[in-house]
């Protein structure tokens, strides 16, 4: 079932077994120089050109100035996310959370928490109980650090008129008192198909699957083509247009690299179950938020689940089935 | 003239069988490059059946989510698994009921007469005057509980048993996890919000109301602005 493992992978460079993967000059020139040396002897190729290094290596620039520059480059030259080891992730991680602290005076905390065995996570979603409340929608932004000016928003509620499900016909920024008569809402998310075709498409294998099968981005390797966004069926993926904004006391500071860690210009996003929270045993934030009940979570794989329990239950159905997608979020009513 | 024959026949074969063998070919090449792919032909639902497993070792778990919480093990001889729900009679403002409720009801509506009266903003809004009133869920006799139907004595903490009796299915389904919802995560332990938790048993309905926001910039962008 999830052969999409990613340590199965052979990285273009690593074939030999010896080298180190993980650093940006390792996977994509295959040297077998170290990462510091290289970085040292470039630094003193480039001294002459660029203005980070110049500030860098300054007698003038303070102390600090010149750690944020380090860091800076190191950020800007480490690998995917996906081969890194151990080591590595802790030492991005460890940046991130240093460069926040010198650019906002502020401490975060990133995690680089893996999957867990034998989880598989899956999402069920009840449009009898749905009365279009959208707490979901906000507790979401707040959560996931989304783009405040843009109103990026990963979850969409539709109101459907009763008898049909149909998305064109839908509205999904309706205001007014709800549930309207003759109405139901339903919402759509990232459904974390098992197999996703957004993640056959990318270019430079910056989204993948998870082990717990989450489908999430390293955002950092993300390009920004798009071509995830339009391989999507379901309306699953967000673009950051401009760089995101979000008020400093409003961000949240318990973050995940591959969930909410704040975002950057040119690059996609998406829901990603609340990954910060999902891996800590805690709901995502949707389902916490959820004044109706109307959103379960859970293991796939523990018959003893609740998703488990629906599953086997209830009449339940998922979007666009013939398309071999595979979502792993089903509707299903009372 | 025979040149031309063969020259026909040789085209013949070229049309009829090229588009064959280019149908045939990327479907054997997508499946080397795309070994997931095969998947699809058994959906996610059928693996789940083969992949279940007799106990799961979680490393994560609810219990530090849920430490502080006040929770009662649930009463539930229909399930197998245990589980717990909130607790609920620290939760009522004036508890114990008996502070009050010292002497029978008919006595103190008498006593009271010229003062305020109690529980005045209690409108029941729940099924009809025929089959609800006060003493259908409170125990006239010790109001510090509940009684069934049958005049059974319920605590507080075990009024889901209360709300069973008539709503069969969502007392089912809430059981299962079909209906409410969990309290800190999904892990286990299995920790419960209560009927009354989120349904106010003396009008339970959820009640219409405006939704938490509006997406003002997807306004603009549908208003072509």
């Amino acid at each position: 079932m999830r052969d999409n493992d990613p340590n199965q992978k052979p990285s273009s460079g690593c074939n030999s077994g010896n080298c180190s993967c993980g650093d940006g000059y390792d996977q994509k020139l295959n040297k077998k120089t170290s990462r510091r040396n290289m970085l040292k002897s470039l630094t003193a190729g480039l001294l002459a050109g660029t203005g980070m290094v110049n500030s860098a290596c300054s007698v003038t620039a303070s102390d600090d100035e010149k750690d944020q520059k380090q860091l800076e480059w190191e950020e800007f030259f480490k690998g995917n996310y996906r081969l890194m080891t151990d080591k590595e992730k802790s030492e991005t991680v460890e940046r991130l959370e240093k460069l926040y602290e010198l650019n906002n005076g502020k401490k975060i905390n990133v995690s680089a928490q893996g999957a867990e065995k034998d989880v598989l996570y899956g999402y069920a979603f009840n449009i009898s109980k749905c009365q279009g409340y959208m707490d979901c929608v906000n507790a979401c932004v707040q959560e996931n650090n989304q783009d405040r000016s843009s109103q990026m928003q990963y979850i969409r509620i539709h109101e459907m008129e009763n008898g049909r499900i149909n998305f064109e016909d839908a509205e999904d920024n309706f205001f007014h008192e709800v549930p309207a008569e003759g109405h139901f809402y339903m919402g759509t998310q990232c459904y974390h198909c098992e197999n996703p075709p957004c993640v056959d498409v990318c270019p430079v294998e910056a989204t993948w699957k998870e082990k717990d099968g989450i489908v999430v981005i390293d955002y950092d390797w993300c390009i920004g083509c798009r071509y995830c966004m339009a391989a999507c069926p379901y309306d699953g993926r967000r673009f950051n247009w401009a760089t995101p904004e979000i008020p400093e006391e409003e961000v949240n500071k318990n973050q995940h690299y591959l969930g909410n860690r704040l975002r950057k210009k040119g690059v996609m996003e998406k829901c990603t179950f609340c990954i910060q929270r999902s891996r800590n045993g805690k709901n995502p934030a949707c389902v916490e938020a959820c004044p109706t009940g109307a959103r379960i979570f859970g293991n796939l794989l523990d018959p003893d689940s609740e998703i488990r329990w629906v599953l086997a239950n209830k009449k339940v159905f998922r979007l666009k089935e013939d398309l071999g997608t595979e979502p792993k979020f089903w509707y299903f009513m009372d | 003239m025979n040149n031309r024959v063969s020259h026909m026949i040789r085209a013949l074969i070229y049309v009829v069988l090229l588009p064959f063998a280019t149908s045939i070919m990327p479907g054997c090449s997508g499946h080397e490059e795309h070994p997931h792919q095969e998947k699809g032909h058994h959906s996610i639902v059928e693996q789940l059946r083969h992949a279940d497993k007799d106990t799961i070792e979680y490393e994560v778990s609810t219990e530090e989510l849920m430490a502080d919480i006040k929770k009662v093990l649930a009463q539930v001889p229909e399930s197998e698994k245990e589980f717990y729900v909130l607790e609920r009679q620290s939760m009522i403002k004036s508890y114990p009921c008996s502070n009050c409720h010292s002497v029978p009801l008919e006595e103190l509506k008498a006593e009271s007469k010229d003062k305020k009266k109690a529980h005045w903003n209690i409108e029941l809004v729940h099924a009809g005057s025929d089959a609800m009133e006060c003493s259908t869920c409170h125990d006239t006799n010790n109001l510090d509980q509940l009684k069934t139907i049958t005049g059974k004595a319920l605590t507080f903490d075990h009024s889901y048993k209360q709300c069973a009796q008539c709503h069969s299915q969502q007392y089912k389904d809430w059981i299962g996890g079909a209906h409410g919802k969990r309290v800190a995560g999904w892990a286990p332990p299995r920790l419960i919000y209560s009927c009354a938790s989120c349904h106010n048993p003396h009008s339970p309905a959820f009640k219409p109301r405006w939704p938490a926001r509006l997406n003002t910039q997807k306004l603009k962008e549908l208003n072509g602005k």
